[in-house]
């Protein structure tokens, strides 16, 4: 059978490769020589992940920027990749929506066609490979992107949280996790919440809310790139072993104190 | 190549048919239909899975040689995971991907007298955004395809297929999972007790299908055959709109057969 006798393999990328119609994917390829000099850590926005006592929450602002431009305040950064796997976006939005539908893909083409889900390590070490992939884009200055990744590991029935670096590297992190150009101004704020109010894993679901929205709303303040929330709410999300759920309007009203 | 003539092409397309035929005779039936939350697809099985996920409102079963089936399948996927990638999830339809690529392969194998034929028969589903537009395909070992909107079956013959579907006709299936699940069941076993009631003299025939039917599948449950149903699901929160049904979903519509 002419159309059936493909060299079928669980990746989803040797699957595209096959059918030569890439755009725009971080794809394995030759580092191209000269313009190098853009800095990879040019990511405006702010996105945070932090544990509470029933899982994580993920909370982001809705700022979209070209320069010095608000090109968009309504921008979604806070993104399902599957029941139980959050990705929180920050760098070049084009970019980042590519990899996030080439991720879901991935995930969803492994577990029908191996009739088995992906593994929690199996997922990590995707979104690690694409954005090592992205290398050359990102030190070429068009397109750098770098997620926080959340998850719900029904092994352990716990939440985690994994940043990463431009280069692909992956850290797993305790309590909270936070990128964009926003992230670094509060970071000094996350440690002064855990060393005065305690844990993030150890409060419950509105009170991390409140604590996160806080720090969102201090980045907006810090950060050009990073939008408030007087125009539009920020997204907010948890994810429990049950899935993954939005939080109402109302208690995201409640956590700004409105 | 040799040249045949048409008394020889014919004979050739006969014996492929009656090879084909022969083997599928004892498949063991699909059995699909709509409820009022979504689609079911149904059959009994001993080892092999029967029912399978294809892409995000698609699912499909099939009778055959599973490796004929196996490569049927992951045709299938592929060609639904590119095109969704490359266009969008929208664009990925079981009218596109019956049509132009699972019938035609088919169709190419079943008429090269040097290939090995498919042996298969399957049933292709999609739910729609809306239950006026859910679309069941069934698709023969020719490569010819036939649409349906409420249900539709696979089995060894075609007079087995035409006795489960006036059984579901008689009883539609529109109330809850549970109860289309049983009747289902009950079509199951009506389909696998007419692959030979046919070429039986009338007066052997049983005088109630019904109760014959439900007795094959409570002596095959008892042989140790498992029943397999997927659904897709129109209201669900979860990525995935398909699902296997749990046992213990199945055991509420299966108990009285044991």
């Amino acid at each position: 059978m002419t159309f059936m006798s493909f060299e079928s393999s669980s990746s989803f990328m040797d699957l595209i490769a096959r059918e030569q119609k890439s755009v725009g994917l971080p794809m394995p390829g030759p580092m191209h020589q000269g313009g190098m000099s853009q800095n990879i850590d040019t990511h405006s926005t702010t996105v945070i992940a932090v544990k509470y006592d029933g899982g994580i929450i993920n909370v982001a602002d809705r700022r979209a920027t070209a320069g010095y431009s608000v090109m968009y305040d309504q921008a979604e950064k806070v993104l399902p990749l599957d029941d139980h796997t959050l990705i929180s976006i920050s760098g070049s939005f084009a970019k980042s929506v590519e990899v996030v539908r080439f991720l879901r893909h991935t995930f969803k083409y492994f577990e029908r066609s191996q009739l088995q889900p992906m593994s929690l390590e199996g997922k990590l070490m995707e979104l690690q490979r694409v954005i090592a992939n992205n290398v050359p884009a990102a030190l070429q200055g068009i397109g750098a992107f770098i997620p926080v990744l959340s998850t719900f590991d029904p092994e352990i029935n716990q939440g985690r949280i994994y940043f990463y670096d431009g280069m692909g590297g992956q850290f797993e992190t305790a309590e909270y996790g936070a990128a964009g150009s926003g992230s670094a101004p509060i970071r000094g704020a996350f440690e002064y919440i855990l060393r005065t109010k305690g844990p993030f894993r150890d409060m419950d679901r509105l009170t991390a809310l409140k604590e996160t929205l806080t720090l969102l709303e201090i980045a907006a303040d810090l950060d050009t790139a990073t939008g408030g929330s007087s125009k539009h709410l920020p997204a907010a999300k948890f994810i429990t072993l049950a899935g993954i759920q939005d939080f109402t309007d109302a208690e995201i009203l409640e956590a700004l104190g409105r | 190549m040799p040249s045949y003539s048409p008394y020889e092409w014919n004979e050739s397309i006969q014996q492929r048919n009656e090879y084909i035929e022969d083997r599928l005779h004892e498949g063991s039936p699909v059995v699909a239909s709509t409820y009022a939350g979504g689609l079911l697809v149904v059959s009994l099985r001993q080892q092999q899975r029967k029912v399978y996920e294809i892409y995000d409102r698609l699912m499909f079963s099939a009778i055959g040689n599973h490796s004929d089936i196996e490569q049927i399948r992951v045709g299938a996927i592929d060609s639904a995971h590119a095109e969704g990638f490359n266009r969008s999830p929208e664009d990925v339809s079981v009218q596109r991907l019956v049509s132009f690529r699972i019938s035609p392969a088919i169709k190419k194998v079943y008429s090269d007298p040097f290939a090995q034929p498919v042996v298969f028969k399957g049933v292709f589903l999609e739910l729609g955004k809306t239950p006026d537009r859910d679309l069941i395909v069934t698709v023969g070992y020719d490569g010819e395809f036939a649409t349906s909107e409420k249900n539709a079956a696979v089995a060894g013959t075609s007079f087995a297929e035409d006795e489960i579907r006036k059984h579901l006709e008689a009883s539609p299936v529109t109330e809850n999972l549970e109860s289309a699940l049983a009747t289902c069941i009950e079509a199951w076993g009506i389909g696998k007790h007419h692959l030979s009631e046919r070429d039986k003299p009338e007066m052997e025939k049983a005088a109630d299908p019904i109760a014959a039917g439900r007795s094959v599948v409570t002596t095959h449950l008892k042989d140790g055959w498992h029943i397999e149903a997927g659904v897709l699901e129109r209201d669900t929160n979860k990525e995935s709109r398909f699902r296997l049904l749990t046992a213990n979903e199945i055991s509420k519509s299966s108990e009285s057969f044991a």
